[in-house]
C-alpha cells in the first residue's frame, strides 16, 4: 500500500520532474503543472455571475487542450471553444439556498494554443444564472468546481456587490477552494407607490 | 542599468531626490519627449483616450506579453538616461530605487536562462497618454516582466492605481550586496503577523489555500469582498504596522502623491482588512491581503516549480479610482 501511494505520488510530480528537466530553473516562471481555475462570483439581486479564468501550467496544457482542441487541428474553433466551456459548465454546481441554479455561458475568450502552451495563456468564460425574484434576507450560494480536478486549483472569491442591496456575510472554502460558499442579505427597495395627485 | 553608467551609483545620485511635483515630471518627461525622432514619438505617445493602451500592462514578459511604447532596448544611451530621469522624478526615491531593482532582478534571470520568454534589462517599454500638462490630465506607463507602473497624473493629483510589482528571484546579489526588491514588504507583513494574539489571528488567516493573485493583471473593474481582520480590531500599535506595510506601494509615488493617499487610508483604518494565507513562520512562503474602502493590495508568492519565497507577485489597486478616473471621467 505504501509502496503503491508512493508511486502514485511519484506519477502526480512526474510533469514537474519532467518539465524540470526541459526548462532551466532560473526561467520557471510560468506556472507548470497546475490548472488554475479563478472564478469571481458577481452577486446582483437579479443575477448571479460567475467569471472564470482558467491558466493551464505548462506540463498540464496538452492536457488541457486535448479537452478543448477535439479535432488535434491545432486550433481552437468557435464550436470546440463552446464546447469547452459546455463542459465546464458541466463540472460546475451552483446552488442557491440549496436549489441548483441553471448556468449559461454569456462569454468566453480563447488564446491560441501556442499561447496555452506556454503556461501563461488564459481562458476567460463567463456564466450567468438568473436567481427568479430573490425573497428579502438571508441567502446562502454555495458553487463548486469539479473541472479537471486531478491538475487543477481553484481560487472562489465574491465580488464586492455593486448594488447597496446585497451584502456580503461570509465567505467559507475548502481548503483547496474548489467549493466556496457565501452567505449575503438581500434588502430590497422598498417598491415605490404612486398616490393620487402625486406628479 | 539600462546600461553602462546605471549601477548602484546612479541610484545614489538619485535616492537623496525628493519627491517632485507634477511641473518636474512634465518638464522631464518633454525632455525625454525631445530626445526622440519623428517616429520614436509616433510609438511612445498615445490619445489619452486609447483605453486599449491605458489596459495594455501585464506581469508576463515579451514574447509573452505584446507590449506598445518604446522599448528601453531601442533607446540610445541618451535616451535611456532620459527615460530613467522621467522615472526619476515621477516616483520617490524609494519608489524609484525598488523600480530599478525589480528590472536589474529580470536582469539576473536573463543570465541565468535566456531564450523564450525574453527577460533583462531591455525588455522593459515606455508609454505616454496624453501631453504632458501641469493642469489636463495625462499618464505615463513602464513596464515588462514583474512590473506594470500606471501613473496618472491631473495636476498636482496623481495614483498609481493599478500597478503590479513583483520579483523574480525576490533576493540576488548585486555587486556584493543582497537585494531584496520587495523585502521591506515581506518583513513588515511577517511583523504585522506576529504582532496580532492567538484571537486576532484567528480573524485574519484564512483556512484556505491562495495560489495567486486574485485581482491580478487583466481583472480592471473588478473588486472583491474584503475578508480577514478588520483594522477596528487592531490595536494602536498594529494599525501603525498596517499602514506602514500599505506605505510599501503608495510609496512609490513621490511624497506629495504618497501622503494624500496615505491620508485618505488612515480615517479609513477601521474598514482596512489584513488577511492571511499559508504559513506562519518568519520568510516562509505566505499570501496577504489589504484591503480598505479605496485601495486593495495583494502579495503573493507564486508555486510554479521553483521556490515560491524567491517569485513574488503584488497588485495595487483602487476600486474608486483606477487610472485616476474620478478626476477625469465625466
Amino acid at each position: 500500500m505504501v509502496e503503491a501511494v508512493t508511486t502514485i505520488s511519484t506519477l502526480r510530480r512526474l510533469p514537474l520532474l519532467l518539465a524540470s528537466l526541459v526548462f532551466p530553473s532560473a526561467v520557471f516562471a510560468h506556472r507548470v503543472d497546475e490548472y488554475l481555475q479563478a472564478t469571481l462570483v458577481v452577486i446582483d439581486p437579479g443575477s448571479l455571475r460567475l467569471q472564470i479564468n482558467l491558466t493551464p501550467g505548462v506540463a498540464v496544457a496538452d492536457k488541457v487542450l486535448a479537452v478543448i482542441d477535439r479535432d488535434r487541428d491545432g486550433a481552437i474553433s468557435p464550436n470546440e471553444a463552446a464546447a469547452y466551456a459546455e463542459s465546464l459548465r458541466r463540472d460546475l454546481t451552483l446552488r442557491l439556498d440549496r436549489r441548483d441554479l441553471e448556468l449559461k455561458v454569456t462569454a468566453s475568450k480563447f488564446p491560441a494554443p501556442a499561447e496555452l502552451r506556454t503556461g501563461w495563456g488564459i481562458i476567460q468564460v463567463e456564466f450567468t444564472a438568473a436567481p427568479g425574484r430573490l425573497a428579502a434576507g438571508a441567502h446562502r450560494l454555495t458553487l463548486e468546481n469539479r473541472h479537471l480536478a486531478a491538475v487543477s486549483v481553484y481560487l472562489i472569491n465574491a465580488a464586492r456587490p455593486r448594488s447597496d442591496t446585497v451584502q456580503i456575510n461570509s465567505q467559507k472554502r475548502n481548503d483547496n477552494q474548489s467549493t466556496g460558499e457565501i452567505e449575503y442579505t438581500f434588502h430590497p427597495q422598498p417598491e415605490r407607490t404612486t398616490s393620487p395627485g402625486t406628479p | 542599468l539600462f546600461g553602462a553608467g546605471f549601477g548602484p551609483g546612479s541610484l545614489a545620485q538619485t535616492s537623496s531626490k525628493p519627491g517632485t511635483p507634477t511641473a518636474e515630471i512634465v518638464a522631464a518627461t518633454n525632455k525625454f519627449l525631445a530626445t526622440l525622432d519623428d517616429a520614436q514619438r509616433g510609438k511612445v505617445v498615445f490619445d489619452f483616450k486609447d483605453n486599449a493602451q491605458r489596459a495594455r500592462w501585464s506581469n508576463l514578459p515579451s514574447g509573452i506579453f505584446r507590449r506598445a511604447g518604446l522599448r528601453m532596448g531601442d533607446l540610445t544611451r541618451p535616451q535611456r538616461d532620459a527615460a530613467l530621469a522621467l522615472l526619476a522624478a515621477a516616483l520617490s526615491p524609494q519608489g524609484y530605487e525598488k523600480v530599478l531593482h525589480i528590472v536589474e532582478g529580470d536582469e539576473v534571470l536573463r543570465k541565468g536562462g535566456g531564450g523564450r520568454p525574453v527577460f533583462g534589462r531591455d525588455e522593459y517599454y515606455i508609454s505616454i497618454l496624453g501631453q504632458p500638462s501641469t493642469t489636463e490630465p495625462w499618464m505615463i506607463q513602464f513596464g515588462g516582466h514583474h512590473l506594470g507602473l500606471n501613473i496618472t497624473l491631473v495636476g498636482e493629483q496623481g495614483t498609481l492605481a493599478p500597478s503590479h510589482t513583483g520579483a523574480q528571484p525576490a533576493i540576488y546579489e548585486l555587486e556584493g550586496k543582497t537585494v531584496r526588491p520587495l523585502g521591506r514588504e515581506t518583513d513588515k507583513a511577517f511583523a504585522l503577523l506576529s504582532s496580532l494574539d492567538e484571537a486576532q489571528r484567528k480573524q485574519a488567516i484564512l483556512g484556505f489555500q491562495m495560489r495567486d493573485l486574485v485581482l491580478g493583471p487583466g481583472r480592471d473593474g473588478q473588486m472583491i469582498q474584503p475578508e480577514g481582520i478588520p483594522g477596528s480590531a487592531l490595536t494602536e500599535k498594529q494599525r501603525a504596522m498596517l499602514l506602514d506595510l500599505a506605505s510599501e506601494w503608495i510609496g512609490i509615488m513621490p511624497d506629495a502623491v504618497a501622503n494624500a493617499k496615505m491620508e485618505e487610508i488612515k480615517k479609513n483604518i477601521a474598514e482596512t482588512w489584513f488577511a492571511w494565507s499559508g504559513p506562519t513562520e518568519k520568510g516562509s512562503a505566505a499570501y496577504f491581503r489589504i484591503q480598505g474602502p479605496t485601495f486593495l493590495i495583494e502579495y503573493a508568492p507564486q508555486r510554479l516549480g521553483g521556490d515560491p519565497t524567491k517569485h513574488i507577485h503584488t497588485i495595487y489597486r483602487d476600486p474608486t479610482n483606477d487610472y485616476g478616473a474620478k478626476w477625469w471621467k465625466p
